[in-house]
């Protein structure tokens, strides 16, 4: 599964043009378009009390966003990528996915561009809403970020997300799709890490050899996924981790200057995200400092 | 010592009340952009303007009567209208409707005959997206979107108090729940003949842009509605108004306010069916249903304004001959004087304070110094056609601009978000309600009241 097509939602934050650039070195993966699409929210412009619409307003707005985006698409179109551009009224969340779908694009990219404004939580309310809706492989975007590693407090420019995803692999079938995608990145990803975790309970639960055995068979595994990536010739390097899943992740993450985190996203990891913030594709969205790549 | 207050109130303290009521008529029209962002703000001047020197000068019975009109008018009035807006904001037509003129005039019949049981927002707020989408392929739709508003916003809503905010005050005030249907003669009169000029007009443009065959190219989706279940929590409020107008538990006290027990039953149960609602209706429908609770939070922060700023004004009315408005109570006299006084303020202010207001002055005008429901039950026996006539009033007249009722806007604001050019303020005024309705009214003032 190629990515030809992405949705990239805007609401002209800062650095919102420098996490487009970070996606430009797709071309050499085949993108083909990218479809940006801004969404005038209707409170700002309808319901005016005994009043109804705001046309000129709503225009206004409309007009703006299509004249920041015609500067995205010159450059887009440089490098050979087609674009198009949706402006619509209505509410938010609900717009974007409608035009995802109505598109039908082989990713969304999403998020703020740039968090550096207080604890570690990458993820606002709009991505959260996305994430557990969404049904297309969705890019948490961090374009520049803050975070805390070891006391101190650090910023990262995250410039070349699909140079070396760690992939956090789980043997299904949904993995599979994930090789799928990731293969199909050749062109760009250098290398990846294929990360499978040894929870607590699974540690806690069994003895001494039989944690062996089951290292033994992760190992087996994870070679074979390496082995399946170098046969499409991307360069693969196997990690076991041991206890919390979400903080061996980021561990390996950061030893092994990992670019991106990709997760499976199943629709009971949606369900988790909307009830009750506890998915672990929602948890690694908010706390790494590293793109999130979520492939249903 | 309740009563005698409307009888020493000065007039000036009426004027936050048309301050409010002026702002909202004139602010959207001359200063929109000024009145979306700051509408709040205004409301809360107005009711500073009337609260504090009201409450400075009488104290404690001023705090009574403010929460009085809160608790037994305000929080009432907010509670059906959220309870009505959501249950009918989680029920979706779908399907391809193709606009012809017969099947657009059997939109705005069952829309008009829906208003009166899920009131006029619910009802529009349900079927103006889909009469938009079943005429996207029409060239004029402006008339059509304006005949919606005649029917569906406003005179569908005359027949029950969930219909029309202004028949549900009265209800709040001992009007019966059934007693509305007096006005069924008058409804059907209207709707009847703006059917027939909808049905001529429609099927002369259907003819003159000659698109008949357009409905063969589109992809047909088989028409269905999503949120079915609804329809239940919509009977439970009905219900549940009902209940209040038939059952008498007693009396409870609220902050020293008393409240019959059955009312704040009641709208303990218009809050449940809504819960009830959102709970059961998946998140997907209220969004394709464009679903926002902005218009109630609207509703809710301007209606605290007209509430309270409303309240002196009520007072002098209710005092009769003996308050300030005397000359007003003496000049309107006849039931046709009424309607149009009645009808003429509910075009340009909006309805619900209009017909509260001359409720009062015709409790006032017959019955002063009378508790007000036990001279309501007075009013209806001995004086009924007054009632009728503010009733008709308020409800038919909402339909002359767009800040006579407050579906009006929404429905004005989902056509032009959807790309059908609505007229202006005074263009609606002039192209349509002027030369349709007005000369219905006059034919109902000589068929009903003359």
């Amino acid at each position: 599964m190629a990515i030809e097509k992405i949705l990239f939602p805007s609401r002209f934050r800062e650095l919102a043009y420098e996490s487009l650039e970070t996606l430009f070195p797709l071309k050499n993966a085949g993108l083909k378009e990218v479809v940006f699409c801004h969404v005038i929210s209707r409170e700002d412009v309808g319901f005016v009390p005994y009043g109804g619409y705001l046309k000129e307003e709503a225009n206004k707005l409309r007009e703006e966003a299509v004249i920041r985006f015609a500067d995205w698409q010159k450059s887009l179109s440089e490098r050979g990528i087609g674009s198009k551009v949706i402006v619509n009224v209505g509410e938010t969340v609900h717009e974007i996915l409608k035009a995802a779908e109505a598109e039908k694009v082989d990713l969304l990219v999403i998020g703020r561009k740039k968090r550096v404004d207080g604890p570690a939580t990458f993820i606002g309310s709009y991505a959260h809403k996305i994430i557990t809706r969404s049904k297309f492989p969705t890019l948490v975007s961090k374009y520049m970020v803050q975070y805390n590693d070891q006391d101190a407090t650090l910023t990262k420019i995250n410039r070349a997300p699909f140079e070396m995803p760690l992939f956090a692999a789980d043997w299904t079938e949904r993995s599979g799709r994930v090789l799928d995608v990731i293969a199909s990145l050749k062109g760009v990803i250098r290398k990846v890490f294929l990360f499978y975790n040894i929870d607590e309970r699974t540690l806690e639960k069994s003895a001494e050899s039989e944690i062996d055995l089951i290292r033994e068979n992760i190992a087996e595994k994870l070679q074979d996924y390496c082995d399946r990536l170098k046969a499409r010739g991307i360069e693969a390097e196997p990690h076991i981790g041991a206890g919390g899943m979400l903080d061996e992740m980021i561990r390996v993450s950061r030893e092994r200057k990992a670019s991106m985190i990709i997760v499976g996203n199943t629709s009971k990891d949606r369900l988790l995200s909307n009830i009750l913030d506890r998915s672990l594709s929602y948890q690694v969205s908010k706390v790494s400092e590293l793109p999130t790549l979520l492939v249903p | 010592m309740h009563a005698d207050l409307g009888e020493i109130l000065p007039l000036w303290s009426t004027l936050p009340f048309v301050g409010m009521l002026l702002s909202i008529a004139l602010f959207p029209l001359f200063a929109p952009k000024f009145w979306h962002n700051h509408f709040g703000k205004t409301s809360a001047f107005w009711t500073l303007m009337a609260v504090v020197p009201f409450t400075i000068l009488y104290k404690g019975q001023a705090v009574y009567e403010f929460l009085h009109i809160v608790l037994a008018d305000y929080v009432p009035f907010v509670i059906l209208l959220s309870a009505l807006y959501t249950v009918s904001g989680n029920i979706l037509f779908r399907g391809t409707l193709v606009g012809t003129p017969v099947v657009n005039t059997g939109i705005l019949i069952i829309g008009t005959v829906l208003a009166s049981w899920m009131g006029t927002t619910g009802a529009a707020m349900l079927l103006i997206r889909p009469f938009l989408r079943a005429n996207s392929h029409r060239k004029n739709r402006t008339f059509m979107v304006v005949f919606f508003i005649f029917l569906v916003a406003n005179v569908g809503g005359s027949l029950t108090p969930l219909g029309d905010p202004p028949l549900f005050l009265g209800f709040l005030r001992g009007v019966p729940f059934f007693w509305t249907f007096e006005l069924l003669p008058q409804m059907i009169f209207v709707v009847f003949i703006l059917l027939v000029m909808y049905f001529i007009i429609d099927s002369y443009f259907y003819r003159k842009e000659g698109i008949r065959a357009a409905s063969e190219n589109v992809d047909k989706e088989p028409l269905r509605i999503d949120g079915l279940h609804n329809l239940l929590f919509l009977a439970g409020i009905v219900g549940a108004v009902l209940m209040s107008g038939v059952l008498h538990w007693g009396e409870i006290t609220i902050l020293g306010v008393h409240r019959a027990t059955v009312d704040v039953a009641r709208d303990a149960m218009l809050i449940f069916m809504a819960v009830l609602s959102l709970l059961t209706t998946r998140k997907e429908i209220r969004e394709d249903n464009e679903f926002t609770w902005y218009p109630m939070q609207e509703v809710a922060i301007l209606f605290i304004g007209i509430f309270l700023t409303m309240m002196p004004c009520l007072k002098i009315l209710q005092a009769g001959e003996k308050g300030e408005l005397a000359l007003l109570i003496r000049a309107v006299s006849e039931p046709f004087h009424y309607f149009w006084m009645t009808g003429l303020l509910s075009s340009f202010l909006d309805n619900a304070p209009t017909y509260l207001t001359f409720l009062s002055s015709l409790l006032g005008k017959f019955y002063p110094g009378v508790e007000a429901r036990e001279a309501v039950v007075l009013l209806i026996e001995e004086h009924g056609i007054y009632l009728k006539a503010i009733s008709a009033g308020a409800v038919f007249f909402g339909a002359n601009t767009y800040i006579g009722n407050a579906p009006n806007f929404m429905v004005r604001s989902i056509a032009e978000e959807t790309g059908t050019p609505m007229p202006s303020f005074f263009g609606f005024m002039i192209k349509y309600s002027i030369p349709v309705l007005i000369p219905v009214f006059a034919l109902i003032t000589f068929v009903f009241y003359w």
